[in-house]
C-alpha cells in the first residue's frame, strides 16, 4: 500500500481509499445498443435471474451479482459488454455523434471502442489503433461480438499516427494503473517514479499527436487510470502549453462523485485550468480510480 | 445470396458495403475507407468456399434476426447444448445448410443443419459448458 502513501495529502477522506482498494471491484458491465436495447435487456435478466442493478448515474450501465459474467449468455451474444464501471466516462465525456470521424488511439482491448461505435449507431467512421499484436487480436473479437461494423482496426505507433483529420480523438494512455488495485493489488507495489516518469514522455507525446489530428473545433479526450499526477496532469498541461490553439473545457458527470484535477504537485505547479479535469477515486463512487481531461481545439 | 437463404429483405443491408478478401466476406458501414494500413474493415460477415458460402455467427447474431427461413428458435435445452458448441437432433422446418439459430427471440448464433442434426458452428473461444451457465436459460414462466 505505500505506493498510495504519496496521495495522502490529495486525496479527501484518504483512509477510506485504503479501506476500499482492498475490496474487490463490483462486477459491471454495459448494455451493448447495437444488438439490443435497455428494457429487451433488462427483461431477458429478469426472466433469467440474474441479479442485477443498474447504475444510478448511466442508463446503459449494470451492476451483476454474478461471478463469471463472461459466461452469460447475454455476454455471447454481444448484448453486454463487461467492462468497469468508472471506465464508461470517457466516451461519454468525447461525445462522438453518429456520422462523425472518431480515433480511438490507444484501443485495444476494445471497451471504449464499443462503447464508442454503439454511440456512433454504426454511423461514421471509427479508427480503432493500438500497435500490441496481442491486444489487437482481442480488440478484433470485441468489436464483431459488439457488432461493430463502422470500425476500422489499425496498429500505428500512436505517436506517428499518419495525418488526418478527426472530430474526436480519444487517448485512453498506457499508465501505471494504481486505479485498477482493486482487481489486482500488485499494481501498486509495482509502481515507482521511475515509470510513471518514463510513461510520462510516451503519454505527452501521444496527447500532442492528438491534437495535431483533430481538426478545428475537435474534441480530444485523455483518460489514464492511475493517481499519479505525473501522468496525469502534469502531461495536459504540458500539452496545453506546447501546442497552440487548444483549451481546456470542464469536464463533469452528474451523479458521480469526484474531484478537480491538480493545481500544483510536489512543487510543479500546473495552474488552475487543470482545475477543469476530473479525478475519480475508489471510495468515491465504488469503483476504480481515473482521470479525464478534455481538450478542445480551436 | 442471403436474401434465397434466409429471406432476409435488402433493407436489413441499408447503409452497409461488403468487400471480399481471399476466402472472407467484410461487412462496414463508413462514409470512406480511409487512407491508412488497415488491419481490418468492418466485421467478418462470411467465409466462401467454391459455392459453399458461411456466415459468421456474429454477422448472424446482428443481421439474422431479420430472417423469414432457415431460422430457428432453440428451447433452453437445446440452446443449452447448442452454447456448448453440441451437435443435436432436430426436428425442425429447415433446409439443409447454414441456419440461424436463436434462443427467446435473440440469436445465439451460426448452426448447420443436415438430415435432422444440427451442429453449432460457435466459435470455439465462445461456447460456454454447462456448469459455466450463469443465465439458466429459462423459460421465463418456468
Ligand atoms: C489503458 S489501455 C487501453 C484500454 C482501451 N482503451 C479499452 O478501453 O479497452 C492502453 C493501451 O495503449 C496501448 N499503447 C501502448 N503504447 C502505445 C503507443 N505508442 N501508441 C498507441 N497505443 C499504445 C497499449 O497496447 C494498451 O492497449
Amino acid at each position: 500500500m505505500d505506493g498510495l502513501e504519496r496521495y495522502r495529502g490529495i486525496v479527501p477522506e484518504f483512509e477510506r481509499l485504503i479501506e476500499a482498494i482492498v475490496r474487490p471491484l463490483p462486477v459491471t458491465a454495459r448494455i451493448n445498443t447495437l444488438k439490443t436495447d435497455r428494457d429487451r435487456l433488462l427483461f431477458r435478466l429478469r426472466e433469467a435471474k440474474v441479479p442485477f442493478q443498474p447504475f444510478s448515474w448511466y442508463s446503459l450501465g449494470l451492476k451483476l451479482d454474478v461471478e463469471k459474467p463472461g459466461n452469460l449468455i447475454e455476454n455471447l451474444m454481444g448484448h453486454i459488454h463487461v467492462q468497469e464501471e468508472i471506465s464508461m466516462v470517457s466516451p461519454i465525456i468525447l461525445d462522438p455523434k453518429p456520422g462523425e470521424r472518431v480515433l480511438d488511439l490507444c484501443a485495444a482491448p476494445g471497451s471504449k471502442t464499443t462503447q464508442i461505435a454503439s454511440m456512433m449507431v454504426n454511423r461514421g467512421l471509427l479508427v480503432a489503433n493500438d500497435p500490441a499484436n496481442t491486444r489487437v487480436a482481442s480488440l478484433r473479437s470485441n468489436c464483431e461480438r459488439a457488432g461493430a461494423i463502422n470500425v476500422v482496426v489499425t496498429r500505428y505507433d500512436g505517436r506517428r499516427f499518419p495525418s488526418h483529420e478527426f472530430d474526436r480523438v480519444l487517448v485512453d494512455a498506457p499508465c501505471t494503473g494504481q486505479g485498477m488495485a482493486r482487481k489486482d493489488l500488485s499494481v501498486l507495489d509495482r509502481w515507482s517514479l521511475k515509470r510513471s516518469l518514463g510513461l510520462q514522455r510516451l503519454q505527452r507525446a501521444l496527447l500532442r499527436r492528438a491534437t495535431d489530428l483533430a481538426k478545428p473545433g475537435g474534441t480530444v479526450v485523455y483518460s489514464t487510470c492511475t493517481f499519479a499526477p505525473e501522468e496525469n496532469e502534469a502531461v495536459v498541461s504540458w500539452v496545453a502549453d506546447q501546442v497552440e490553439r487548444v483549451r481546456l473545457e470542464k469536464v463533469s458527470i452528474p451523479g458521480l462523485e469526484s474531484c478537480p484535477g491538480l493545481v500544483e504537485w510536489d512543487g510543479s505547479l500546473f495552474g488552475d485550468e487543470m482545475e477543469k479535469c476530473i479525478r475519480y477515486y475508489p471510495h468515491q463512487n465504488d469503483t476504480g480510480g481515473f482521470f479525464v481531461a478534455k481538450l478542445i481545439k480551436e | 445470396m442471403w436474401w434465397s437463404r434466409f429471406g432476409t429483405p435488402l433493407s436489413t443491408f441499408e447503409g452497409v458495403s461488403f468487400y471480399r478478401k481471399g476466402r472472407n466476406v467484410w461487412a462496414f458501414s463508413l462514409p470512406e475507407i480511409p487512407d491508412m494500413r488497415c488491419e481490418s474493415v468492418g466485421l467478418r460477415f462470411m467465409s466462401v468456399r467454391g459455392r459453399v458460402w458461411k456466415p459468421t455467427t456474429y454477422a448472424l447474431q446482428l443481421f439474422g434476426r431479420f430472417a423469414t427461413k432457415n431460422a430457428v428458435d432453440l428451447g433452453p435445452d437445446q440452446a443449452e447444448k447448442f452454447i456448448a458448441g453440441e451437435q443435436q437432433s432436430l426436428e425442425a422446418d429447415l433446409e439443409d445448410g447454414y441456419v440461424v439459430v436463436s434462443h427467446r427471440g435473440d440469436v445465439l448464433g451460426c448452426g448447420l443443419y443436415t438430415r435432422g442434426e444440427l451442429v453449432s458452428q460457435l466459435p470455439k473461444e465462445r461456447r460456454i459448458v454447462k456448469e459455466g451457465i450463469e443465465n439458466c436459460l429459462s423459460d421465463g414462466d418456468s
